[in-house]
């Protein structure tokens, strides 16, 4: 079984399970955190590589914009479905919690627009895009390196960061803000139907801006961006890091589908965090 | 001359046709499946040794990335639901918050993705894979029920998986919130506990998840498995079959998710 992966040639590839035994105690948790160091380092060289290739690299015609309709244009209903009723339940739920401590709702409408528009909107969008196009990407590359057609790229003096991910990083990027822009859209009137419905709250009551402010925003924006670049890189990693065959592909994929959700969970703490301490609440 | 006319002005048509079709199929199949997999539990007709291995594969295997995700959702929820509490009272109500978002909504719901990513579209692989390399085919010729012995452990190890996951991450979560708001807003966990446990929340918001929970374990483990098994063309349909079960699980979660907290309030 040999790796393709074009990192793993400079950590020295052996085929572990032959060699060392199974990890426990203290081992395990060392060799988790090599993994971890491992796994961080390439991350990391990807994403330089991939800003480097983004700036000064060769521009293929029409490559973006190839893939901007199949991370956009793909997902844009899948994406409209999920917020849809995502806006919906949260104003269920929260009307029914609210109910419980005051009581009328003329706020509703405004703490879900400042909530939405400050994480929900972008964080779920962005796990659902992990899932879907975190998937796709994943699934596409690592089938080209299980048929070879990446070495082949290699033996063209092409590096497959260049070809490959960049044109998604670049798509993923903008596609993100637009989609979690018309999603936030479908989530707000979903939600304002739901007040309506069942809380009785008047439409013009409901959309209500005034709690949300420039921190919001720019919270939102800031969240977009960085989960639009951090998915093709979590998932093109893995696709590149795939082996052995049909299976390999299978694992390949899931492992992007759980390391990109994972970062869009964490990079969410993080920004949510840094946003809470600079705007204040 | 008109017929190609006709034929562009009907496309529309045709692709929401399709589609109907299409979801028919997906949703005909896996309810085709949970009658035969109902089947084969209540006559207890399934390989013992083979849900063993299952469970601890799925379960044991999950839990670092279900704790990771517990921890920091419980961080999130704590910094999102300071403005709301800061404006409907004190500082005392963000255990209730926190509290009941985690345990109604995004404990079940995060848990639900990250297993449905992690379990879910590894079972479709690993399936997918089977059929591909013919190996179903092969059970099928040894006159062994691949329902029996595949499907029917996987379904009840997800099930299972998810359920005591979900337990799991809503206490992580909450005790990540509990240290959130210790760190970032001051709040000393013993306050946070009191506003959890003083009454505005009861077992029937922990219940209320963890029936989700079930819902949501059913869905991911039918699609799964649908999927799974009706994989056609190589590695790259193994891909395409992954794809699309992470996709009409994370769907269905969502609808079901709205379902359910409507039906039980």
């Amino acid at each position: 079984m040999t790796d393709t992966a074009p990192m793993s040639s400079a950590v020295g590839h052996i085929d572990e399970e032959a060699v060392v035994p199974e990890r426990r105690g203290l081992a395990l948790i060392g060799g988790l955190a090599l993994d971890l160091l491992i796994s961080g380092k390439e991350l990391y060289s990807i994403f330089v590589k991939t800003l480097y290739y983004t700036a000064r690299g060769t521009r293929e015609r029409g490559a973006v914009v190839r893939q901007m309709f199949e991370i956009g244009n793909r997902s844009l209903v899948f994406l409209c479905v999920v917020m849809g009723f995502i806006g919906m339940i949260l104003v269920y739920q929260a009307g029914l919690q609210m109910l419980r401590v005051v009581p009328e709702l003329s706020l509703l409408g405004a703490t879900f627009l400042e909530l939405i528009i400050r994480d929900l909107s972008a964080s779920i969008c962005a796990l659902m895009l992990a899932t879907r196009v975190g998937a796709g990407i994943a699934a596409e590359i690592g089938s080209m390196v299980v048929t070879e057609q990446v070495d082949a790229l290699r033996m063209c003096a092409a590096d497959p960061i260049d070809y490959l991910i960049k044109p998604r990083f670049i798509a993923s990027i903008i596609m993100t803000l637009i989609l979690v822009v018309i999603a936030t859209f479908v989530a707000f009137l979903t939600g304002m139907w739901t007040g309506y419905i069942f809380f009785d709250i008047n439409p013009l009551t409901f959309a209500n801006l005034s709690l949300v402010d420039v921190g919001d925003v720019s919270i939102g924006i800031t969240k977009c961006f960085v989960y639009g670049a951090a998915i093709p890189v979590v998932s093109g990693h893995c696709g590149l890091s795939t082996f052995g065959g049909s299976e390999g592909v299978g694992w390949a994929t899931t492992r992007a589908v759980v390391n990109s959700s994972l970062a869009v969970i964490m990079l969410n703490f993080f920004i949510s965090g840094a946003g809470y301490l600079i705007f204040g609440s | 001359m008109t017929d190609t006319i006709t034929h562009r002005a009907l496309a529309p048509l045709a692709a929401i046709g399709a589609f109907g079709s299409h979801l028919a199929l997906v949703v005909g199949g896996m309810g085709v499946m949970f009658g035969r997999i109902l089947a084969r539990l209540v006559l207890l007709r399934f390989d013992r040794s083979e849900l063993l291995r299952n469970m601890h594969k799925m379960g044991v295997k999950s839990l670092p990335i279900v704790v990771v995700t517990a921890l920091f959702t419980g961080g999130i929820m704590v910094i999102q639901a300071t403005p709301v509490v800061e404006r409907v009272g004190a500082q005392a109500l963000l255990g209730w918050g926190a509290g009941f978002g985690t345990l109604r909504e995004i404990g079940p719901l995060l848990t639900a993705l990250m297993i449905s990513g992690r379990v879910g579209a590894n079972n479709t692989a690993e399936l997918g894979t089977m059929v591909v390399t013919e190996q179903i085919d092969a059970l099928r010729a040894l006159a062994i029920d691949p329902i029996n012995f595949l499907i029917a452990p996987r379904f009840i190890g997800i099930v299972v998986t998810l359920f005591l996951s979900t337990i799991y991450a809503d206490a992580l979560a909450l005790f990540g919130a509990a240290y959130a708001g210790l760190g970032l807003l001051g709040v000393e966990p013993l306050v946070f506990l009191h506003g959890l446990t003083g009454g505005l929340l009861g077992l029937g918001d922990v219940f209320h998840g963890l029936i989700k929970s079930v819902v949501f374990g059913v869905i991911i483990a039918l699609s799964s498995c649908q999927f799974g098994i009706s994989t056609t063309g190589g590695a790259p349909g193994v891909g395409r079959a992954v794809n699309a079960t992470v996709v009409v699980s994370a769907v269905g979660i969502f609808v079901s998710d709205y379902l359910v907290s409507f039906a039980i309030g």
